[in-house]
């Protein structure tokens, strides 16, 4: 028999998403339905185990905090002034989110948005100098 | 299980108002305190949720200066725990989205004591941490979010940009597939005790 259906009621049912008739409905075919009834026993033991292992606390890397604090040393005071303004700074804090750093030696970070606007003034200043070089050389040949 | 691999953190109090106050203030010792008070918490979480242990050490670090930048407005109605963790999860599934190119070798984690904690019905921490992190990250991280952190659906879908529905199906087969991958290791299948039908506790 085709149990897709009831495939998806035990996970709605492990959820607590079912009412109290389709609770019932899942009952009714469990009773004779052996795959069913041993697909929910399972499911509950992996979230049995997933849940028990939410407890269990890892042990970071050794120096780990120390890392931390000296990258948090090169981060402008927390409460420092706003120059630009809550709203532009703020953007800039979810630039820094979604763009990432690039790791540096010695645990330090540098924003990948900072990179990208180096490479922008960079490139900036490549095409302004090689226009002004376009312009000398045609005044210097104006032929 | 070990009772001293669970939630060290968890017995410790939360900071005061005044060793807040001075973290936001920019002062180290303070930031300091806050970091190896719950470092163990906000690594865990990392690791869950991208499992191998130079990915969860980035995200960690990155977890911690978002806390350390945002520091200035956190609002003492929430407890600085849960406002802690829900800085981690975020850092650590923008950190997923962003890399989800990479590949991703899976790594046993280290426990803060030494010992495979069982997690009940003969599953260890072994087995199902190989499992886990087996699974594509599609399947993984909301099937962590959902069944370790206990997450609500909508709020998934909020933290993963992804819509609801999806976020459900991609549970659903994470479970799925936990359950097989945990069998082909040999942990013992269960067996269908009257206990687990509909109507008794799950």
């Amino acid at each position: 028999m085709d149990c897709s259906y009831f495939r998806e009621r035990i996970n709605q049912f492990i959820d607590g998403e079912l009412g109290y008739l389709e609770v019932a409905e899942l009952q009714g075919h469990l009773s004779f339905c052996a795959d069913c009834a041993a697909e929910l026993a399972q499911m509950s033991e992996v979230r049995g185990a997933l849940a028990a292992w939410g407890r269990v606390e890892l042990a970071p890397p050794p120096g780990f905090a120390e890392r931390v604090t000296a990258a948090a040393e090169l981060e402008p005071l927390p409460g420092a002034a706003r120059p630009y303004g809550r709203a532009v700074e703020d953007a800039l804090d979810k630039l820094d989110e979604t763009l990432g750093r690039i790791p540096l030696p010695g645990g330090r970070t540098i924003p990948v948005k900072n990179v990208i606007g180096w490479g922008l003034a960079a490139a900036a200043v490549v095409i302004g100098l090689e226009r002004r070089h376009l312009r000398r050389s045609r005044e210097l040949n104006p032929s | 299980m070990a009772t001293s691999n669970v939630h060290k953190w968890a017995a410790l109090p939360d900071p005061s108002p005044a060793e807040l106050a001075r973290a936001a203030e920019g002062d180290a010792q303070a930031f300091t305190l806050i970091v190896e008070r719950y470092q163990g918490m906000v690594y865990s979480v990392a690791f869950n949720v991208l499992g191998n242990h130079t990915d969860a050490e980035d995200a960690a670090q990155e977890a911690f200066l978002r806390c350390y930048r945002k520091l200035p407005q956190f609002r003492s109605e929430a407890a600085f725990s849960t406002w802690l963790f829900r800085l981690a999860l975020t850092a650590s599934v923008d950190y997923q989205r962003r890399e989800r190119r990479r590949p991703e070798p899976v790594e046993a984690p280290d426990l803060v004591d030494e010992g495979s904690p069982d997690l009940g019905d003969g599953v260890t921490a072994a087995a199902l941490t190989s499992a886990l992190h087996d699974l594509p990250a599609d399947y993984r991280v909301p099937t962590v979010l959902r069944d370790i952190y206990g997450l609500p659906y909508q709020e998934i879908a909020d933290v993963t940009g992804r819509p609801l529905g999806t976020v459900k199906v991609m549970v659903h087969r994470g479970r799925a597939s936990l359950r097989l991958r945990l069998r082909a290791q040999g942990v013992r299948p269960a067996a269908v005790p009257a206990g687990a039908r509909p109507g008794s506790d799950v």
